[in-house]
C-alpha cells in the first residue's frame, strides 16, 4: 500500500494537504480507480476543513440569530450547501481570492464579471464572502426571475441566500444591512461563445441607481478562470427562443472542468454624492463605464497572473 | 380623523365571521356608549363572553346587502362609521357558482358604497386581502400598497377579489372630500376560531407541503387583526395599508410547527391537477401559486402612521396555538 497525497497552497498557509487515500499499486495503474479516489478525496471535508467551517458558523449564527428571513434564507441548509461547496471550491476549481482586505465590514453591492455558463461564479463568489470576508456573510446574489420558478432549483437558492433579481427588492434587502451580488452583464455574460471570453458585455444600470438609492459602496471583482468551465459551448440561440428558455448551451461535458480560479476583490467605491437614483442615463452611464473599465482591467491582471490550466496549486 | 369614544353607532358587515364577532367584542367594551349594528347574509349569534349591557347595545341583522331592508338599516340609524369585513371567500362559496360570489363581493360592496355616501358616513373601513397581489414568482419582497394587483393575471377567479379592492379604492380617491376611506390589505389571518382557507391548511391532517419549493409567510393573529381594525378606524387617516408584523416564517416550518402530518408532495406535478384536488379537497386551485412562491407585503406606511402599534402574539406563538387546539 503506498499514500497518495495531493497538495495545494491555502491563503495564509503555505501547503496544506488536501487528500490521502490509500491505494494499491495494482490500482494506482487503473485509471477509473485513480479518478474516483481523487473525486471522493477532493470532494470530503477534512479535520481541518471542519474547523474552519465551525469558526464561520459561529460568526454566521451570531449575524443571523433568527435563521432565517422574509427573502428565504434559511442559515441550516446555507450551512450545509456550504459544506457541499467548500472541497468544491478549495480542491475542484482550487479557488484563489485576493483582496479580502477590501471587503468592507457593512453592506456593500459586489458587481463582477459574469462566465461559465451556468452560475458556478456566483457560489465560488458566495463561498469566498462566506469564507474570506471578515466578518463572515452570506453574499446575496441576484438571479434571474425564471431560476426562481424553477422547482427544487428556485428554492434552493432561495434558502442558500439567493435573490430574485428586482431592484426595489435588492434595496429593501441593502437597507436590512445585507449585502448583494450582482452581474451588470446580465445573461449576455454567462452565455458566452469562446470567441468572446473574458469580453465584458455592457454593464447595465440597475446597481449604479442602486447604491445612488441607498448610498451603499460598490465592491468590484473580477473571476478569472470560470471561462474555462465550458470551454467548447454552442449557443443554440434560436432554439432557446423557441423553447421559451433564456439560453441554451450545447456543450460535449456535463460537468464544468476543474479549471483553476482566482477571484479579485477590489476597493469599495462609494457612488457619485453629485448624482441621485433618478438622474439621467447619460451621467450615470458615465459612471457606469467607468467601473466597466475598472473590472476589465482587474481581469487583464487576473489573466497576466493566473495559474495554467492543470496546475496542482 | 375621529375619537372612537364620539362615534355613537357603527355598522360591521359580515358579522356573522369570526373577526367580525371579535371586533364587534372589542369595540363594545372599549365604548360604552357606543351602539353596534352586525349584518351578514348568514345566521347571527352574538359573540360569547359579553356582559349584560354590551349585549344591549348590539343589534344582529340577517339581510343580504343587496336588498331593501338592508338600505333602510342606513336610513333608520345614522352610522358614524362602517366596517365593511363581509367578503366571501371562495371555500365558502359554491366553488361552481360565481354568481353568489360576484353578488357579495362586488355588487354587495358597491352598495355599500353607494349607500355610505349617501348617508353621510364619516369613516368607511374596507377588509381586503394580500391574495389581491397574486403570488408571482418575480415578487419582490415587501410589496408595497402603491404594487398592481396581479392576482387576476393566472387565476380569473381572483377577480372578484381584485375587482372588489379596485372599486373601493378608487372610489376611496373620488369621494375623499366627503368620506374617509381606508383599505386594509392584510396578509394571512390566522386563529383558533378563524376558519379561512390558511388556517385550515395549517391545521389540516395529510395537507400537501410542497417538498419543491419553500414559500416565506407572514401571518397576523386573530386578535391583533381585530386590534388593528379598531385602531385604524381611529387614528388612520385614508388610504390603503397592508397589514403585517416584521416576522416571516417558511411554510415548512410553519406546518411543523403546528404539529400535524403532512405529505412532502411535488407541487409542480400535482399543479396540474389542480382541479381535481380542488373538487376533492376544497382546496383552491389559486393557493397552489401561495403554497409556492412568497407574497411579503411591506408594513411601512402601516408602522409609519400607527408608529405605537404592537402585535401581541409572534408567528410562533399563533402557530403554537393552533397545535394546542388541535391537539385539545
Amino acid at each position: 500500500m503506498v499514500k497518495t497525497k495531493f497538495l495545494i497552497d491555502e491563503p495564509g498557509c503555505n501547503f496544506v494537504e488536501i487528500g490521502v487515500f490509500p491505494c494499491s499499486v495494482g490500482a494506482m495503474l487503473k485509471p477509473a480507480e485513480r479518478l474516483k479516489s481523487f473525486v471522493w478525496s477532493a470532494l470530503s471535508l477534512t479535520g481541518r476543513d471542519r474547523r474552519r467551517l465551525e469558526t464561520v458558523y459561529d460568526q454566521l449564527d451570531q449575524a443571523y440569530p433568527e435563521g432565517h428571513d422574509a427573502w428565504g434564507l434559511d442559515l441550516q441548509r446555507a450551512k450545509t450547501t456550504l459544506e457541499w461547496l467548500y472541497p468544491i471550491y478549495r480542491r475542484y476549481f482550487r479557488v484563489r481570492c485576493f483582496g479580502q482586505e477590501n471587503i468592507p465590514d457593512g453592506p456593500c453591492i459586489v458587481i463582477s464579471n459574469h462566465s461559465g455558463q451556468i452560475a458556478i461564479d456566483a457560489a465560488l463568489i458566495s463561498v469566498a464572502f462566506a469564507l474570506e470576508a471578515k466578518p463572515p456573510r452570506i453574499l446575496r446574489p441576484m438571479m434571474d426571475r425564471f431560476v426562481s420558478a424553477i422547482p427544487f432549483v428556485g428554492t434552493w437558492a432561495q434558502e442558500g441566500g439567493a435573490v430574485l433579481g428586482d431592484r426595489q427588492n435588492c434595496i429593501n434587502l441593502l437597507n436590512k444591512g445585507q449585502s448583494v451580488l450582482v452581474f451588470p452583464e446580465g445573461l449576455k455574460g454567462i452565455t458566452k461563445s469562446p470567441k468572446d471570453f473574458y469580453r465584458l458585455q455592457k454593464f447595465t444600470q440597475g446597481f449604479y441607481r442602486m447604491a445612488l438609492a441607498t448610498g451603499i459602496p460598490i465592491v468590484p471583482l473580477a473571476v478569472v478562470g470560470a471561462e474555462e468551465f465550458y470551454p467548447f459551448v454552442y449557443h443554440a440561440r434560436s432554439a432557446a427562443s423557441r423553447l421559451g428558455l433564456p439560453a441554451l448551451p450545447i456543450t460535449p461535458h456535463l460537468l464544468p472542468l476543474p479549471s483553476p480560479v482566482d477571484i479579485w476583490i477590489g476597493p469599495p467605491i462609494t457612488p457619485k454624492t453629485s448624482l441621485n437614483p433618478e438622474s439621467p442615463d447619460k451621467e450615470v452611464d458615465a459612471e457606469v463605464l467607468e467601473l466597466e473599465n475598472l473590472i476589465k482591467e482587474m481581469l487583464q491582471k487576473g489573466l497576466e497572473q493566473r495559474r495554467p490550466f492543470w496546475a496542482i496549486s | 380623523m375621529a375619537d372612537l369614544l364620539s362615534y355613537k353607532k357603527i355598522l360591521i358587515t359580515g358579522a356573522a365571521g369570526r373577526l367580525a364577532r371579535l371586533s364587534l367584542s372589542l369595540l363594545l367594551q372599549r365604548c360604552p356608549r357606543l351602539k353596534v349594528i352586525g349584518v351578514d347574509s348568514r345566521p347571527l349569534s352574538p359573540p360569547e363572553g359579553l356582559s349584560k349591557k354590551e349585549a344591549q347595545r348590539l343589534s344582529l341583522f340577517q339581510v343580504s346587502y343587496t336588498r331593501g331592508p338592508f338600505e333602510s338599516l342606513f336610513r333608520d340609524h345614522h352610522f358614524d362609521a362602517v366596517l365593511h369585513l363581509g367578503r366571501m371567500s371562495h371555500t365558502q362559496a359554491d366553488p361552481l357558482s360565481l354568481s353568489q360570489r360576484l353578488d357579495l363581493n362586488l355588487m354587495g360592496t358597491n352598495k355599500i358604497l353607494d349607500l355610505c355616501l349617501k348617508n353621510k358616513i364619516h369613516k368607511l373601513l374596507v377588509l381586503s386581502t394580500y391574495h389581491v397581489y397574486g403570488a408571482l414568482n418575480d415578487n419582490p419582497v415587501f410589496i408595497a400598497e402603491e404594487a398592481p394587483l396581479r392576482a387576476s393575471i393566472k387565476y380569473p377567479e381572483l377577480r372578484d377579489v381584485v375587482e372588489m379592492d379596485q372599486i373601493c379604492t378608487n372610489w376611496m380617491w373620488k369621494n375623499q372630500n366627503h368620506i374617509e376611506t381606508l383599505v386594509l390589505r392584510p396578509c394571512s389571518i390566522i386563529g383558533p376560531q378563524m376558519a379561512n382557507t390558511m388556517t385550515r391548511y395549517l391545521k389540516a391532517p395529510y395537507a400537501p407541503v410542497p417538498v419543491d419549493f419553500n414559500p416565506s409567510f407572514q401571518f397576523v393573529h386573530e386578535e391583533d387583526m381585530a386590534h388593528v381594525l379598531i385602531e385604524a378606524l381611529e387614528k388612520l387617516p385614508l388610504g390603503v395599508f397592508n397589514v403585517a408584523s416584521d416576522e416571516t416564517i417558511s411554510l415548512r416550518e410553519a406546518k411543523i410547527r403546528v404539529g400535524q402530518p403532512a405529505i412532502p408532495t411535488p407541487l409542480s406535478l400535482v399543479s396540474p391537477m389542480a382541479g381535481l384536488v380542488e373538487r376533492l379537497w376544497g382546496f383552491p386551485r389559486y393557493l397552489f401559486d401561495y403554497l409556492k412562491f412568497s407574497c411579503i407585503v411591506s408594513n411601512e406606511a402601516l408602522k409609519t402612521q400607527l408608529p405605537e402599534l404592537k402585535f401581541s402574539h409572534s408567528i410562533h406563538d399563533s402557530l403554537d396555538e393552533l397545535r394546542e387546539v388541535e391537539t385539545g
